[in-house]
């Protein structure tokens, strides 16, 4: 059996674009004309959202999607729960051919779609639990069970018995997260997980995923969002989408490292020093292999010195060096591009892969 | 005390609809009261109406207070089963009802279940009125109005399909549908029996047979006014015309059903509205 929870091959997807256009300019006629038109005729304008997409997201991995507005992250959520079909290409879920399989591919998998509104808004958040429970074919007994047991586990209970329409973005969230557990699949997709969150329930939330979900009782988790920090602090490994196309994919980490290939580093030495022994540091830690720049700041308390190196240079190196010339480190500090730096230059650039 | 633990799945999903749909519909209460209101106002108005113009109506051999009343019986009873589909179809639930895995089958009988048993609850009392009150004479045959149920339940579940296929590929009324249903009422004899229309327009009536509600209300009318038999060859003659529409209209439904849910799904459009 594969490894993979997830796998796409060469997917592909595009959207007829005729439609929206004659809807934008014409609403009136929409149907009328441009819709019975749309329908019919076989030429047609297309929107690509996906192409060629390639992934492979492991079982119990948290995996990030990361993409501008608009890149296709919830035309490939929406293509995994089935919702969407595929116009190229095939996707799997634990093996199971979305197009070929799709009622056990959602036995294997739900999703956390973000729309609030996919919820009856005049039943209670236990009613619309049970609802759907019933729908996903549990047993009633056990159902009423799960209901409470997931209640629970998202701090609803208290709230259990209140209309839907009452509920806060945040309350709305986890009763869809509820929702999608009720079936204890073991792949679960986000789509902006914690968009419209305020920042405790975004943490308890995060929590949530990387810890309970995925780390205790290990399942896949795949989150499709805009939010670097987010992807940088749960995620396993990412991939970026630009405008239907994977274009980098891999761990935070290395993505880091691929698109930044040095490093910054800024030293603060203890107390004024001598000149001329801080010019002979510098001259000898210039000629170091691997040092690409050293900068020198001075002030009345301290002095700092920025240095740039080659993502592979010993750091001990230049430590040896200060040891020699008697200076005192009073700190060191290095900088490393923030995953959102890593999105901004990759939608900039190219195809990388990691 | 029926174990609704016992019940096959697919049941229980219909009547999970249908619990879902009376919890929704019980917290309007305004809408509960007008609602019921309307109804016995509906009923009182047409029948008042019917007494005040009351004539024979020698084709179900009746008057045509018993005509108009069973008429708009037949039209609260057998009516929300192609209703219930289309005005129960929320584009913001479908997704999430979709990723459950349930049939096409179950969720459209799910989603007429309330609609139809709030008509058959008020069903009894319409027709309590229209007996006690204004003297409708019935004449009733139970296995020719169980057949013309079922053939007026495909029909109109055919019919109701195709708009439903339509409506979640364009979002908007279907022509096809709006049209059968527009001229049903000219046509199809709710109020009066199609034949008066040839006093107008001598022949038009022969228009109306080739609509299926026509077929609906007839066959009807025939199993309960005029206690049509269904060892009769005429009731068997009447009953298989209406079950060709019925045979055409069912599966033509069911694929445009699936057409339409399909059609979404490849232009991501399932949850728009």
């Amino acid at each position: 059996m594969s490894k993979a929870a997830i796998e796409t091959v060469n997917l592909v997807k595009q959207y007829p674009a005729v439609l929206r256009n004659v809807r934008n300019r014409h609403p009136w006629m929409a149907w009328q004309v441009g819709g019975l038109r749309e329908i019919f005729s076989r030429k047609k304008n297309f929107i690509r959202a996906l192409n060629g997409v390639n992934l492979k997201i492991y079982r119990g991995e948290v995996f990030g999607l990361l993409g501008p507005n608009g890149a296709g992250k919830t035309t490939l959520i929406k293509i995994l729960c089935t919702l969407v079909l595929p116009d190229g290409g095939e996707a799997y879920v634990n093996g199971y051919n979305i197009i070929k399989e799709p009622s056990r591919v959602l036995r294997n998998l739900q999703a956390v779609l973000g729309d609030p509104r996919g919820f009856d808004w005049r039943l209670s958040a236990k009613q619309n639990l049970e609802f759907y429970a019933t729908l996903y074919g549990l047993p009633r007994d056990y159902a009423k069970k799960r209901v409470e047991e997931l209640l629970d586990l998202m701090g609803l209970s208290d709230r259990a018995n209140d209309m839907y329409q009452r509920f806060s973005t945040g309350m709305a969230r986890k009763l869809q997260l509820c929702r999608a557990l009720l079936l204890d699949t073991p792949i679960i997709l986000f789509d902006e997980p914690t968009a419209g969150l305020d920042p405790a329930s975004a943490v308890d939330f995060r929590h949530l995923l990387k810890d309970e979900l995925a780390k205790s009782e290990g399942r896949t988790i795949f989150i499709a969002t805009h939010n670097m920090w987010e992807a940088q602090t749960i995620c396993d490994r990412v991939a970026i989408i630009n405008r239907g196309e994977i274009i980098a994919w891999g761990s935070p980490e290395n993505l880091k490292m691929y698109i930044s290939p040095e490093k910054n580093y800024v030293l603060t030495i203890d107390g004024c020093c001598d000149a001329l022994k801080m010019k002979e540091f510098m001259n000898e830690a210039f000629s170091l292999t691997g040092v690409k720049d050293l900068r020198l700041q001075a002030d009345n308390a301290s002095v700092r010195i920025s240095i740039r190196v080659d993502k592979d240079f010993v750091f001990s190196e230049i430590l040896d060096i200060m040891v020699k010339y008697g200076l005192k480190i009073k700190d060191v500090e290095s900088y490393e591009p923030s995953l959102e730096e890593v999105f901004i230059a990759l939608i900039r650039g190219g195809k990388r892969s990691l | 005390m029926i174990n609704f633990s016992n019940l096959p799945v697919a049941v229980r999903q219909v009547i999970a609809f249908a619990k879902r749909d009376f919890r929704d519909w019980r917290t309007y209460k305004t809408q509960v009261i007008t609602q019921v209101i309307t109804i016995a106002i509906g009923i009182l108005s047409w029948a008042i109406n019917a007494v005040y113009r009351n004539r024979p109506v020698p084709e179900y051999d009746t008057d045509y207070i018993s005509f108009l009343v069973v008429g708009l019986v037949i039209g609260n009873l057998v009516m929300p089963i192609s209703q219930g589909l289309e005005r129960r179809l929320n584009p913001w639930t479908l997704e999430n009802i979709i990723m459950t895995g349930i049939s096409i089958p179950v969720f459209v009988a799910g989603q007429m279940a309330w609609p139809y048993i709030f008509s058959l609850i008020t069903f009894i009392p319409q027709l309590l009125i229209g007996i006690l009150w204004f003297g409708v004479k019935l004449s009733i045959n139970p296995l020719s109005t169980a057949l013309a149920f079922v053939i007026s339940a495909m029909i109109l579940l055919g019919l109701s399909m195709i708009s439903v296929g339509f409506r979640l590929v364009t979002k908007s009324t279907d022509p096809i549908t709006w049209t059968i249903n527009t001229l049903q009422q000219l046509l199809a004899g709710i109020s009066f029996p199609v034949q008066f229309l040839d006093s107008f327009l001598p022949g038009i009536s022969s228009l109306s047979w080739f609509l299926p509600q026509t077929w609906v209300y007839h066959l009807w009318r025939l199993s309960m006014l005029k206690a049509a038999a269904i060892t009769d060859p005429l009731t068997q003659i009447e009953c298989l015309k209406g079950f060709i529409f019925a045979l055409i209209l069912f599966p033509i439904g069911y694929r445009a059903f699936k057409w339409g849910l399909n059609r979404a799904k490849k232009d991501g459009t399932l949850g728009w509205f």
